[in-house]
């Protein structure tokens, strides 16, 4: 575990040169997270705000998020033609190329939270708009810890993320339940019920493109693979490995 | 659970006796006061290919040589520990060291083909061993030829001068003279840094044949060449074995710190 809590490790390569791309590459999903993070902020406030302008940016900004994907796995072929990384360094760089695939996803999802509001005039009940909005605030939470995580490399973060992640699911549930009852009392506007449902889904892909990257970032620091794991097992493994 | 990408060989723990090549127990190596090796212990598997990787000196080519007994060629060497190749102890007094060195084969970094012809260099330790008549000289110069994937470059000229072949074309010759001798074990000291990507290309694919029926310890400073080559890998730091694993997890999942640094060019 020492090679992950060390932040310098990426860095003390005897080639200068790796130890800049490695650092450079790492920096570079970092400022892809941070778009992330203002492209939920502007979506979020555009749909509680019911504000179209600033959807309309989020969504004209998601092409930037596409670039940087494409930028960033191009630079991790370009590592792994050019370095054949071994170790922590393969991992980095494997691990990068597939987060990037989730951070773009992500971005689609914030995309489709925009194009609700664009589209969308809101008829929902109170009850059911405060029940998106506290889903939409834990989502939020789980995304700036999922990118600190990363920025600190902080194994013990990603346990709660877990946890956050499992609570997000439970709320999913009774929105889908609330959102029945609230169809069948207002059954003619069907089509906006359809893109409600959507708009509840994407938060929850989101949180799960965000646990995803969590178990990205288990797999960096020790190798361990904990996808379709249990709860359980996952915390296990999380453990062993802070205290490995 | 279907298994889509199945390993073929044993994990180095459940290896059984039958698996075994060779058998090093708390193998220890001095040249004069200079201790070399320390303590090693570690099994070779049969029929695989087992890379040793480490900084020069560290005592890697000390460690195959002592598996021939090259090493007993310096007047100030001296061992402890045992080497058992094929439940033989190669220290007892009952071997014979010049047919020990036609099991245990050894081509070494730089090509050194005898100032002689093709076919010379070929059957020179054929003809050593005893004599034989021209015939079966023949076959078996054209077998270990073919085996050393060289024939078809050299069948019309057998009788040139070797020192006519390419480097990577020498290199074989080498291999060929080994196999010639129908060796159990092949160590090979950095057979490739001297050639270029093609010619190594050929040696690699060479080897991946050659395992079929020999052993095969290998040392290398390429660390891709260990990883994409060898079943195993050992990693060496001042004459002590650090780690020893199935190549796939030695260059993904080190278990050393050491082992990591050194793979991965960070400071030792």
């Amino acid at each position: 575990m020492a090679n992950f809590s060390n932040n310098t490790r990426f860095n003390s390569h005897i080639s200068r040169t790796f130890n800049r791309e490695l650092e450079d590459l790492r920096n570079a999903v970092l400022v892809m997270g941070g778009e992330i993070e203002v492209q939920y902020q502007d979506a979020l406030e555009a749909l509680l705000q019911h504000d179209i302008k600033l959807a309309e940016k989020v969504i004209l900004n998601d092409v930037k998020i596409n670039a940087m994907e494409v930028e960033i796995d191009s630079e991790c072929l370009r590592i792994l033609a050019i370095r054949n990384p071994t170790a922590s360094d393969l991992r980095l760089v494997m691990t990068v190329s597939k987060m990037v695939i989730e951070l773009e996803r992500m971005g689609d999802e914030i995309e489709k939270i925009a194009q609700f509001v664009n589209s969308t005039e809101f008829v929902y009940s109170d009850e059911l708009k405060l029940g998106i909005t506290h889903m939409a605030q834990d989502v939020q939470t789980i995304l700036r810890d999922t990118f600190n995580a990363f920025a600190r490399q902080d194994l013990k973060t990603t346990m709660n993320i877990f946890a956050l992640e499992r609570l997000v699911d439970e709320k999913y549930n009774e929105l889908r339940l609330q959102l029945e009852q609230e169809i069948q009392q207002n059954v003619q506007h069907i089509h906006y019920w359809l893109d409600v449902n959507t708009l509840i889904r994407s938060f929850e892909r989101i949180a799960d493109r965000c646990v995803n990257l969590c178990e990205y970032l288990v797999y960096l620091a020790g190798g361990k693979d904990l996808r379709h794991n249990s709860g359980k097992k996952i915390q296990k493994k999380i453990q062993a490995l802070i205290k490995s | 659970m279907v298994k889509l990408f199945k390993s073929t060989k044993p994990a180095l723990k459940k290896l059984t006796a039958e698996d075994i090549s060779v058998e090093i127990s708390d193998l220890s190596v001095y040249f004069g006061k200079k201790s070399v090796l320390r303590d090693i212990s570690m099994v070779i598997p049969k029929h695989r290919i087992t890379s040793f990787i480490g900084q020069s000196g560290c005592g890697k080519t000390t460690l195959i040589s002592s598996m021939n007994r090259m090493n007993d060629l310096n007047k100030n060497h001296r061992c402890t520990g045992s080497i058992t190749i094929d439940g033989q102890n190669i220290h007892s007094k009952k071997i014979n060291v010049a047919k020990l060195r036609t099991q245990v084969g050894m081509v070494f970094q730089a090509p050194n083909p005898f100032p002689m012809s093709i076919y010379d260099n070929v059957a020179f330790g054929l003809r050593l061993q005893k004599q034989i008549p021209r015939r079966q000289l023949d076959e078996a110069v054209e077998r270990a030829l073919k085996n050393a994937v060289l024939w078809d470059e050299v069948k019309d000229q057998l009788f040139a001068s070797a020192s006519i072949l390419s480097g990577g074309q020498q290199q074989r010759l080498m291999i060929a003279r080994a196999l010639a001798l129908k060796p159990k074990i092949l160590l090979l000291d950095e057979p490739t840094s001297a050639l270029d990507p093609l010619a190594t290309l050929h040696i690699e694919e060479l080897m991946q044949t050659l395992k079929k029926n020999t052993t095969i310890v290998m040392i290398t400073h390429n660390m891709q060449q260990a990883a994409r080559l060898s079943d195993y890998t050992a990693f060496f730091h001042q004459g002590e074995l650090v780690e020893y694993a199935d190549s796939d997890k030695l260059f993904t999942q080190p278990k050393h710190k050491q082992t990591e640094d050194y793979i991965t060019g960070r400071y030792g």
